[in-house]
């Protein structure tokens, strides 16, 4: 799994839900978590936390341009890729921090993904899930 | 039962801390004190054993009190029936194996009679037996790897039945192979003598294996105690869709691994990484987590 830690600087909440805003050195994730503003309120600003998201969720992107569903969105360089038949695993540098993805190894070919290659790598807010530190 | 409540004022790192805990133990109970190093988990234990004194307090086992504050009570460390095992497992580095034991079972003080003698033999030979040690029991500690090191320590806290196991971090001077195993032995030897043991602990995965209960201290108190798959799983996650299950089988599969885990009666599957992987074997308890948002539900 692929762990980030942050901390919480903003938490939008409705009965339910909350989009919680994490800053991890400097760049701002979103997590969408099932606990609303009448749930035990677990995850308060300035709380020290771990973003913890499966390398399978994690998409990779060369030269996008438009818009995108996805708020989680940051740059990064490929380290090392190791293909197997049907998946490819891609280890990330994400400014000096360890981001893994895996994707199929056919769009790993067809995207010509190479080492040192400068990507972008993507996880829904969705996808994340938090763990307090401590 | 094991009852404390106990104060000790301490100077960690971070500045000058109360360490305030209460805890009420049930008997054959397995409970873990887990926190950040300098969270005062080991001043505890030394408090229990009666190696460090408290400021205020009272600690009792049974019908017997161990120590109380305003009663004056503070029975030496060799009057409490405990065994203890710290991460250095400090045998006597001049003893055998079988010396070591023979040496905590009836210190050079002990005037046992030759019964007594007879009956302790009989009793050091039954459990190096059923540690497999007894092939090395005219080894001198420095002879042994550290894990056979650690399984002596472990009988010579047992050895004097005492009511009370206390285990600081006596698994991680090992590597994963032992560690494993040697966490097998400490829970069987937990359940087959049906001690009360406090474990101390910050390595979540051992502490899953291990505990009935566990209790996480921060700031000097126990900031929440339950079973682990709630105090861990539960709480410190944000994931509503938490499991606890057992891991059944894996299998490596190109750049990835299949984890089958029976979670209630139910297997399912997994996909980990090899990092993920690494320290999990069958037979182990774990937690599965996914985000509330992805699973899809179907009216059967």
């Amino acid at each position: 799994m692929n762990i980030l830690r942050g901390t919480i600087v903003d938490i939008e909440s409705s009965q339910a839900v909350s989009l919680v805003c994490i800053d991890v050195d400097g760049d701002q994730f979103t997590a969408l978590i099932l606990e609303g503003r009448k749930g035990p309120v677990n995850y308060p600003q300035g709380v020290r936390v771990d973003l913890i998201f499966k390398e399978t969720e994690v998409a990779i992107a060369k030269g996008i341009s438009g818009l995108i569903s996805v708020r989680n969105r940051f740059p990064g360089r490929i380290q090392q890729i190791e293909s197997g038949q049907v998946l490819t695993k891609i280890r990330l540098d994400y400014r000096a921090k360890a981001v893994s993805a895996i994707i199929s190894t056919p769009t790993a070919i067809g995207m010509n993904l190479k080492q040192d290659d400068k990507i972008e790598w993507l996880v829904k807010a969705s996808d994340i899930s938090l763990m307090r530190v401590g | 039962m094991l009852e404390f409540h106990l104060k000790k004022n301490l100077v960690v790192a971070t500045g000058a801390v109360q360490l305030s805990v209460d805890l009420v133990v049930a008997q054959n109970e397995f409970v873990t004190l887990f926190g950040e190093s300098g969270a005062g988990k080991t001043i505890l234990l030394r408090m229990i054993a009666g190696l460090t004194q408290p400021d205020e307090g009272m600690i009792s086992v049974g019908d017997e009190v161990w120590f109380d504050s305003r009663k004056k009570i503070n029975l030496p460390t060799q009057r409490r029936s405990i065994g203890f095992v710290f991460q250095d497992y400090s045998l006597f580095p001049h003893m055998t194996v079988v010396e070591n034991l023979r040496f905590a079972s009836c210190p050079l003080s002990c005037r046992a009679g030759q019964r007594a003698k007879d009956a302790d033999a009989a009793r050091i030979r039954d459990l190096l037996k059923t540690a497999g040690l007894l092939g090395l029991q005219d080894r001198r500690p420095h002879q042994l790897s550290g894990g056979q090191n650690q399984r002596v320590a472990i009988l010579r806290a047992v050895l004097r039945q005492p009511k009370l196991l206390l285990l600081d971090e006596p698994f991680s001077a090992l590597d994963m192979d032992m560690r494993l195993q040697f966490q097998e032995e400490v829970f069987q030897i937990h359940k087959k003598f049906g001690i009360t043991t406090i474990f101390v602990s910050h390595h979540i995965a051992e502490v899953f294996r291990l505990s009935d209960r566990v209790a996480i201290i921060e700031g000097g108190r126990i900031a929440r105690s339950g079973p682990p798959s709630q105090v861990f799983g539960e709480r410190r996650l944000s994931g509503k869709f938490t499991f606890t299950g057992e891991v059944v089988e894996i299998v490596p599969d190109g750049v990835v691994n299949i984890l089958t885990i029976l979670v209630g009666n139910n297997l399912v599957r997994t996909v980990a990484t090899d990092d993920e992987a690494r320290d999990i074997r069958p037979g182990e308890k774990v937690v599965v987590s996914s985000k509330a948002f992805n699973p899809v539900v179907f009216k059967i």
